[in-house]
């Protein structure tokens, strides 16, 4: 019996065909595919690139060579169990299964916060055997702020804070390229807003000192370092400062989560990304009363997935948000969507 | 061959009585100033409720009711030095006296799913209820 109530068939092809499932239950399961050539970084939507029918790249696509490449996923939310998805464990893996499916697997993948929806030993539990089956040769975490709850991130440091400083921040080198994993959700401020703290700006202007500026550089932390929308809290309040530090080099790429959804700016030298949830999306900036889980209907479903083009004004100042670039061709033309 | 079967029984009933008190999500023991919600709430029930009712409720987050430490930016959770906490307070017994009064919940508990009243219900996240149009 046909129910239109619930997705029945997968064909969105977003990996999201389970019986019962509520049509609500909108999306989930992109992660961002980023490739570094000559110091540059690309990055793709993986909803996008995999074809699930055949487990491999869709007809037609040809990706460039890379010098290496990395996934980020952010927001995957263990322990949430509300109606905008009551199976954030299933999108996860469905992430993850995106990663695997890639011709090239991923040198080391980012987290970028909010591994759990109440820093529970189960929830962190739960997402480190699902991470285990990424292929892949390293993951790297940041706290969101869910991560962090009620102990200060305490227990977010003991597991994944080995080698790192202060509240989990870090840096480390691959193949010319300067990681750096900054933590901006152990306090907030005001309205929501990430903070960084003096500590970590004074460590990250002495971390970046002794670089050369044609260092490409890749920042990645759980909330936006730029001001997506501070009414949601959805911005730093000292990321300025840290940007500052960065100035002087020729490439520098910002890897955010936190709001759920792919919004992209250029600025100057540096390129910000935030990234799609693995467990829910939520509302576009200014769309709603407030930010949080958003259910959304099933004929929204597509418009979700994978890269999302988003032009936002605020107070008469016009964000330039860019497409993310997308490959394709004239056998798998794809949309922004 | 019959103590044994004694000494068999009692280690059986031991490793039940273990195993159910390891099933029992453990309750912080640490909480030093709560004074609306149980004193014996669970890390897991605590953390629900902050998300659930506060985050999604009111549209705030941690530092909108609790203070930071003295010379640090970490949060001090059991501080009353913010207004807002206190205000809080409030407003969850509040919640609990109109669910009682009105909606005949008995023993009603912030967090739980039989309320009828929730924070959600006046302030649609934001962090002061809209006048009513």
């Amino acid at each position: 019996m046909k129910n239109e109530k619930y997705i029945s068939v997968d064909e969105n092809n977003d990996g999201i065909d389970r019986a019962g499932f509520l049509k609500c239950m909108a999306w989930a399961g992109t992660g961002l595919f980023c490739m570094m050539s000559g110091g540059v970084m690309k990055s793709f939507g993986m909803s996008q690139l995999i074809d699930k029918n055949i487990g491999a790249l869709k007809k037609g696509l040809i990706l460039p060579k890379a010098d290496f490449t990395f996934a980020q996923i952010s927001d995957s939310h263990i322990g949430f169990n509300k109606p905008a998805n009551p199976d954030v464990l299933g999108t996860l893996q469905a992430a993850i299964g995106k990663i695997n499916a890639m011709p090239t697997a991923p040198s080391f993948i980012l987290h970028t916060g909010d591994l759990s929806h109440l820093a529970q030993a189960d929830e962190f539990d739960t997402l480190d055997q699902a991470m285990k089956n990424a292929k892949t040769g390293k993951i790297f975490y940041v706290p969101g702020e869910h991560d962090v709850l009620n102990d200060n991130g305490r227990q977010y440091l003991q597991r994944y804070g080995k080698d790192t400083k202060g509240d989990g921040w870090y840096s480390f080198d691959y193949n010319g390229v300067h990681f750096i994993g900054l933590v901006n959700v152990v306090n907030t401020a005001e309205g929501g807003l990430g903070v960084l703290g003096n500590e970590q700006l004074e460590w990250l202007e002495k971390d970046v000192k002794g670089l050369s500026s044609s260092t490409p550089i890749i920042v990645f932390a759980h909330i936006p370092l730029w001001e997506v929308y501070p009414q949601w809290g959805w911005g730093t309040r000292d990321s300025a400062q840290a940007l500052s530090y960065l100035k002087r080099f020729g490439s520098v790429s910002v890897l955010n989560g936190h709001i759920h959804q792919t919004l992209q700016k250029v600025e100057g030298n540096i390129t910000f990304h935030t990234a799609t949830s693995t467990a829910f999306p939520q509302p576009q900036p200014g769309t709603a009363p407030a930010a949080g889980p958003m259910k959304v209907p099933a004929e929204q479903l597509r418009s979700l997935l994978g890269v999302t083009s988003v032009n936002y004004v605020e107070h008469n100042h016009t964000l330039a948000i860019t497409d993310t670039p997308l490959i394709a061709t004239k056998e798998t033309k794809m949309e922004n969507q | 061959m019959q103590v044994s079967r004694k000494y068999g029984v009692l280690i059986a009933m031991a490793i039940v009585v273990i195993a159910g008190i390891a099933a029992v999500p453990s309750p912080r023991k640490d909480y030093k100033n709560l004074k609306v919600l149980p004193k014996d709430i669970s890390t897991k029930d605590l953390s629900r409720i902050m998300i659930d009712e506060f985050e999604d409720g009111l549209g705030v987050s941690c530092g909108f009711c609790h203070a930071e430490e003295k010379d640090s930016h970490k949060l001090d959770y059991a501080s009353d030095e913010k207004p807002e906490k206190e205000i809080a307070r409030l407003m969850m017994k509040m919640t609990l006296d109109i669910n009682e009064k009105y909606f005949q919940v008995t023993h009603p508990l912030i967090g739980d799913s039989v309320l009828s009243i929730t924070c959600m219900t006046c302030h649609k996240g934001q962090p002061r209820p809209r006048n009513p149009e």
